[in-house]
C-alpha cells in the first residue's frame, strides 16, 4: 500500500522479469510473422480523378461528414515523395481525418516523373500546373475560393505559386516544414557545394535524378538511423502497433520517385547555390518572385528535430510573407512524424483544424 | 502525479537510453564527417563516375541490343511516351465529355455539385485558433 503523498511503487523485480519473458516469447513468435505478413495498405481513403495531365493526378476525397465547409482545400505534394504519406492507414490518414473534420478535400499527386518529364522546371509547376489544377478545382467544387496546404517541397511550390498569384482563388495557405533560406540546409548544401558538384554532367547523364540517389542523400542525413532503427524494431517487436507503424513509414521512406532533372538542376543552381528565393531574387517565367505579396491567411508549422528540413532553413518563411494575419507553429516530431503517424494526430491535425476551420466559411 | 519509482533498476531502460545516446552520438559524428571537404569532394567524384558508368553501360547496352534486332530501354520509353500521350488524350476527351454531362446536368437543375453535401459546415463554437510561436 502507497503511504499519502508518496511516489506510487514502480513494478517489483518479479513483475519485470516476468514483463521481459513474456516480451522476448512474443518477438520471436511475431518475429516470424513480420517475415511473412504483407505491409499494410495505403492510400486507401476513397476518392475520384477529377483531372489528369501527364503523370499528375487530381483527386477528389468522397466526403465523410453530413455537411462541408464551404471552402475547399487543396493538398500540394512534394516532388520527391509519394503522396500517402498523408494517407496511411485509416485512423492514421491526415485526409481521413480532414475530410471527417467537414473539409472537402482535393490533392495533387505528381505521380512518378518519367524518361520525358526531365524537362519539368519550377515555371511549369507553379505557373502552370498548379493553376490548371485550382480552376479544375474552382469548376468542380463551385467555389470561388480554395485553401492551399503544402507540405515539404510542396510548400515551396504553394508559396512560390501564391507569390506570383498574390490575387488567385487562395483564401488560405498553409505549409508544413517548408525551406526558404537554403543555406540553413547545412548539409544539402555542403554536399551540393559547386566546386565539387557537377549538377550539368548529373543531369545531363541522367535525365531524372535516380530515386536511389534521392533515397540515399535522405539516409545520410542520419547515418546511424537505420540500424538503431531495426533495433527498435526488435526491441518492439512484441508491440502490434509500433511494427505497423513502423512497416508504413519504412515502406514509405523507401518508395521514392524521380527528380525531375531539370527541376534538380534549377533547384540546385538557383536555391542551393544561390539562395534566390531568400534574396528576393528569384525569377519564374521572368516574374519577380516576391513573398511578402503573399497577402492571404498564412499558417507555417516547423517540426523541432526536422533532420530535412532543418528550423534554420524554414524560420525565415513567417517574416518573409506579407499577410497580416499569419502564424508560425514549433511541434515536437521530425519532419515526417509531424505529419503522420500518432505524433500527427495529436498535434498538428487538431491545430491545422484549429487554425482552418474558421477561416473556411 | 509523480513517476512510479521502483528500487530495482531497470537495464532495459538503461539500454534503451543508451541506444538513442549512441544514435545520436553516430549521427553528430558521421554528420560532421561528412560536412567536410574531403567528403563532399569524393562524393562529387564517385557521382561522376556513377552518371558515367550509366551513360556508358545504356550506350554499350543499346549497341549491343541493335545487334540482336532486339529493343532498346529507349525504344520501350520512346513506345511508353506515345502511350502516355495517348493515355493524356484520352483523359482530355473524357474530361470534355465530363463537363459536357455536368453543364447538361446543371442545366436540368441537378448538378453533380447537388449530390454532395451541403456546403453549410460552421466552426465549432469555442475554436480557438492555435497559439502563436510555441512548442506543443
Amino acid at each position: 500500500m502507497t503511504a499519502p503523498g508518496a511516489a506510487p511503487a514502480g513494478p517489483t523485480l518479479e513483475a519485470r522479469v516476468r514483463e521481459e519473458v513474456e516480451r522476448a516469447l512474443l518477438r520471436n513468435v511475431k518475429g516470424l510473422e513480420y517475415f511473412s505478413a504483407d505491409v499494410p495498405e495505403m492510400g486507401l481513403t476513397p476518392k475520384d480523378a477529377v483531372y489528369a495531365r501527364g503523370t499528375l493526378r487530381l483527386y477528389h476525397y468522397r466526403p465523410l461528414a453530413p455537411e462541408v465547409y464551404r471552402v475547399p482545400v487543396l493538398l500540394v505534394m512534394s516532388l520527391v515523395s509519394k503522396a500517402y504519406i498523408l494517407d496511411l492507414t485509416p485512423g492514421q490518414s491526415f485526409i481521413e481525418f480532414l475530410l471527417r473534420q467537414g473539409y472537402d478535400v482535393y490533392m495533387i499527386d505528381w505521380g512518378v516523373p518519367r524518361p520525358a518529364d526531365k524537362r519539368l522546371r519550377l515555371e511549369d509547376y507553379v505557373l502552370d500546373f498548379i493553376p490548371d489544377c485550382l480552376g479544375r478545382i474552382r469548376r468542380d467544387s463551385g467555389e470561388p475560393d480554395v485553401s492551399m496546404i503544402g507540405y515539404c517541397m510542396g510548400g515551396l511550390l504553394a508559396v512560390l505559386y501564391q507569390a506570383l498569384h498574390a490575387d488567385g482563388p487562395v483564401k488560405n495557405l498553409a505549409c508544413f516544414t517548408t525551406p526558404v533560406n537554403f543555406e540553413g540546409m547545412a548539409l544539402f548544401s555542403q554536399w551540393t557545394d559547386r566546386r565539387y558538384f557537377d549538377v550539368d554532367r548529373i543531369v545531363d547523364s541522367l535525365g531524372n535524378v535516380p530515386p536511389e540517389l534521392m533515397y540515399a542523400s535522405f539516409e545520410m542525413l542520419k547515418p546511424a538511423a537505420r540500424l538503431a532503427g531495426q533495433v527498435r524494431l526488435w526491441d518492439n517487436m512484441w508491440n502490434d502497433d509500433f511494427v505497423k507503424g513502423y512497416r508504413m513509414f519504412d515502406r514509405w521512406a523507401a518508395d521514392q520517385i524521380p527528380f525531375p532533372g531539370e527541376c534538380f538542376r534549377q533547384t540546385v543552381k538557383e536555391l542551393m547555390w544561390e539562395n534566390r528565393l531568400y534574396k528576393n531574387e528569384l525569377v519564374l517565367g521572368g516574374r519577380p518572385v516576391r513573398l511578402d505579396r503573399i497577402t492571404v491567411p498564412f499558417l507555417h508549422v516547423m517540426a523541432e528535430h526536422d533532420h530535412i528540413v532543418p528550423r534554420a532553413s524554414a524560420a525565415d518563411l513567417v517574416g518573409m510573407v506579407g499577410s497580416a494575419d499569419k502564424k508560425e507553429l514549433l511541434l515536437k516530431g521530425g519532419h515526417v512524424s509531424l505529419v503522420a503517424g500518432a505524433n500527427a494526430r495529436g498535434r498538428l491535425w487538431p491545430q491545422l483544424d484549429a487554425w482552418l476551420a474558421e477561416r473556411s466559411v | 502525479m509523480a513517476e512510479p519509482t521502483s528500487p530495482v533498476p531497470d537495464p532495459a531502460a538503461a539500454w534503451r537510453a543508451w541506444l538513442t545516446q549512441s544514435e545520436q552520438q553516430w549521427n553528430a559524428f558521421l554528420n560532421q564527417v561528412m560536412g567536410t571537404d574531403q567528403y563532399t569532394q569524393s562524393m562529387g567524384r564517385t557521382m561522376e563516375a556513377y552518371a558515367a558508368i550509366q551513360k556508358n553501360m545504356a550506350e554499350g547496352m543499346s549497341r549491343y541490343l541493335g545487334a540482336l534486332n532486339m529493343p532498346t530501354r529507349t525504344d520501350i520509353l520512346t513506345l511508353g511516351d506515345r502511350l502516355a500521350m495517348i493515355e493524356d488524350r484520352l483523359a482530355g476527351i473524357e474530361r470534355m465529355l465530363a463537363e459536357a454531362g455536368a453543364s447538361a446536368a446543371a442545366s436540368d437543375g441537378a448538378s453533380g455539385a447537388g449530390l454532395r453535401p451541403p456546403r453549410t459546415k460552421r466552426p465549432p463554437s469555442g475554436v480557438a485558433a492555435a497559439g502563436d510561436g510555441r512548442v506543443a
